[in-house]
């Protein structure tokens, strides 16, 4: 009723600041309920963290399967079920179908398919993944395949409006989930691999009217960049970014078509006004084509919601030789201990193999440590120009085209990709799925053609020699020293986002499609494990209704880890392991899309 | 490699013996060692590594989320070859790369590379030119 009225008001005096303070408030008013599950990460700072107690860690060996659903696709299946009021909405990769599910009789009340060209599929080569719906203010928002951005009627699955946000022809797609901070609905684009230019761009919600659009790279007016009010990590403390940061850093024209896309998890901090997000790797991935830093590629934006205006930046991997693409998650954590001292913080575990922790107030950077002990492309994060220190026998751009550059640590799909942490804010501790893989990387020169692929590099990919042997490990985090806590190996990567509660359970899913629940203060303890019809790349979410708590999760392999990343291990010479350790996945898992439900009985 | 190597012999005894047989009995590529090939077949190799085709057909050609090229090379004739590559099979996720300067100059060099990699004549892997 009170969101009705926000928008008759909005609708009369036409003033903007009423209905987004009211879109605002909805949102966190839907996500703040522990009953439900109103966004894809659970709150608007990416925690993965419900309040719900219903499941316990004496209990959650008693879980059993509520109900199922197929979604009747193939291909890799991320993200997770939103689940408001007694709707459940769940979503699937291309063609990106909609169901609207009720939760009384679990009926599908209604659902959207999108009409998409197929041409935009293999400009996704080689997944058509896509991370979730969004929802506000009575609205499901729908990023399809091909950039289309949909509003939906949550009740009844009408179009409310739609907008083009890019262009397939020039290789854009979209796999993010959208994601509503104030009133806009707020996306990005992926293409990293296709010589896109990345951005992202604000949609008002009511009209689909873009607000603004901010690129990562090129002129600073068009990264809505301030050469004099930007602030950047510099010399141990944060000072203006200065004029043409990014241009100075390509060679001539580069920079158009230089990547940086934005197809992460985005975070906002209502207080601050300020989201956050990385952007990802320089195109192309020979870093011999491409020299200098390639601002902003690989890079953590903080920018006012408002008018998308750059607060701060933070780049991690200047120059990229790796593709350690730079979109993962960005969670905002309260009370974190760092030095002695509670900071209001930012942390996000990049590619790259280093854990960040920034001040997300202002940008400083407080923490950056390896959160895998293999990660040896670099000795460490200098403190004073938060530079890696990069190893030259790992370095790809060092060892030159042409070159097998071996034995670098973590592989292209970093110690982390898209697969998001969770946070305790009971323990303020991070639950982080991670890959254990190391990767072999020989560059190559490539031309640009709009529209087709932009790679220029050569890649076998194995499990991170001399360890368990597995190619994951699902690790507990301390983001104010930078430590490992406890870490689980697991046999294959963990691409499954985690889930933790305050009934002490943290839960994730494996690429042979177990759902695995283990204690929250020791993760060695597996308290319970099921089998779902197919690998886990989707995250853990979680709900009640009708005074039960359900736990629900996308099974369906497929993404980089499910098919992509078997291309490189098929290899003669050596990582005879990981070719039978690959090759063995074919024996726990087949494609396929089903949503699984828990509870207990 | 020694049974690759015997391959390739194989198949360059079989052209040799064809002699006055039909040329489409010749394999469209030359080879020895397994690894290096004639300039256009070193250019059709490169065209499949510029444009990524590994990422959906696999670094040996064995098959990913897309067919198995060793396979298919077996079956299409090569005016089959050359349309599935300038109009693609979209629906099925197999681009269309008639915009592509590099795979339109090079179609005869890749067709000839898959082949031999589908006749086991070529060795996954880098190649070097055949001097």
């Amino acid at each position: 009723m009170a969101m009705k009225f926000g928008y008759t008001l909005s609708a009369l005096v036409g003033c903007v600041l009423v209905s987004s303070a009211f879109a605002n408030d909805d949102v966190i008013k839907q996500s703040g309920n522990a009953r439900q599950w109103a966004m894809q990460a659970g709150n608007m700072q990416n925690h993965r963290y419900s309040g719900l107690k219903q499941i316990t860690k004496d209990n959650v060996k008693n879980l059993r399967v509520a109900w199922t659903f197929s979604t009747g696709v193939l291909r890799g299946h991320e993200g997770g079920p939103l689940v408001i009021g007694d709707m459940l909405y769940i979503h699937s990769p291309f063609p990106n179908k909609v169901f609207a599910i009720g939760l009384e009789d679990q009926q599908i009340k209604w659902k959207y398919e999108p009409k998409q060209d197929p041409s935009v599929i293999p400009v996704m080569c080689c997944d058509t993944v896509n991370r979730g719906l969004a929802y506000a203010e009575g609205k499901i928002f729908l990023q399809q395949a091909d950039t289309t951005l949909v509003a939906l009627d949550a009740k009844t699955g009408k179009e409310l409006w739609k907008v083009k946000n890019g262009d397939p022809k020039k290789g854009e797609t979209n796999t993010n989930a959208p994601h509503i901070f104030k009133n806009k609905v707020i996306t990005g684009i992926s293409g990293g691999e296709f010589g896109v230019r990345g951005f992202v761009a604000a949609y008002d919600i009511n009209t689909g009217k873009q607000v603004w659009k901010a690129f990562s790279t090129g002129p600073d007016n068009e990264m809505l960049m301030d050469p004099e009010k930007t602030m950047a990590w510099t010399d141990g403390k944060m000072a203006p970014v200065g004029k043409d940061s990014s241009l100075k850093t390509w060679q001539g024209d580069q920079w158009k078509i230089g990547g940086g896309t934005t197809w992460g998890w985005y975070s906002y901090d209502p207080k601050l006004n300020l989201m956050y997000y990385g952007s990802g790797n320089p195109s192309t991935w020979n870093p011999v084509q491409r020299p200098g830093d390639n601002k902003w590629s690989m890079t953590i934006w903080a920018r006012d919601v408002d008018s998308g205006q750059t607060k701060w930046v933070y780049q991690m991997t200047p120059h990229d030789e790796w593709d350690f693409d730079g979109v993962n998650e960005m969670i905002l954590a309260d009370g974190v201990n760092v030095k002695g001292k509670p900071r209001n913080v930012l942390v996000h575990f990049d590619r790259n193999g280093f854990g960040y922790t920034l001040d997300r107030a202002t940008g400083e950077l407080l923490v950056a440590e390896k959160y895998d002990p293999k990660v040896n492309w670099a000795t460490n994060v200098d403190m004073k120009t938060g530079r890696p220190q990069v190893v030259k026998q790992y370095s790809t751009r060092a060892q030159g085209q042409d070159v097998n550059t071996k034995g670098i640590c973590p592989a292209a799909l970093g110690t982390k990709d898209q697969q998001p942490a969770a946070f305790n804010p009971a323990n303020k501790l991070f639950y982080v799925p991670t890959n254990h893989v190391c990767m072999d990387y020989e560059p190559f020169k490539v031309e640009y053609t709009a529209g087709q692929p932009y790679v220029g590099a050569t890649l076998s990919m194995y499990p991170a020699p001399g360890s368990h042997g597995g190619m994951g490990n699902f690790i507990v985090w301390d983001a104010g020293t930078g430590k490992i806590v406890q870490s689980k190996p697991e046999k294959f990567s963990v691409w499954s986002g985690a889930l933790v509660t305050a009934g002490g359970v943290a839960c994730y899913g494996t690429l042979e499609g177990y759902v695995k629940c283990v204690d929250a203060n020791d993760i060695s303890k597996e308290l319970y494990k099921f089998k779902t019809p197919s690998g886990i790349i989707g995250n853990l979410n979680t709900w009640e209704y009708k005074g039960k708590q359900y736990i629900g999760v996308l099974s369906g392999i497929g993404g980089w880890a499910g098919i992509g990343m078997a291309a490189g291990l098929e290899k003669d010479t050596d990582g005879l392991g990981a070719v039978g350790g690959y090759r063995e996945l074919n024996k726990y898992t087949q494609l396929g899309g089903v949503l699984t439900v828990f509870a207990l009985p | 490699m020694k049974k690759t190597a015997w391959l390739a012999g194989a198949a360059l005894a079989l052209a040799t013996l064809g002699g006055g047989a039909n040329a489409a009995d010749d394999p469209p590529y030359k080879v020895a060692d397994g690894n290096k090939v004639d300039k256009a077949t070193l250019e059709g190799w490169r065209t499949w590594r510029a444009l990524a085709c590994e990422r959906c057909h696999g670094a040996k050609q064995e098959g990913l989320v897309g067919p198995s090229l060793l396979e298919s090379l077996r079956r299409l004739s090569k005016d089959e070859f050359k349309e599935t590559l300038m109009k693609g099979r979209p629906e099925k996720g197999m681009p269309n790369f008639d915009a592509s300067k590099m795979v339109t100059e090079n179609l005869d060099g890749l067709y000839a590379y898959l082949k031999g990699r589908s006749d086991g004549a070529i060795q996954p892997g880098r190649l070097e030119e055949l001097k």
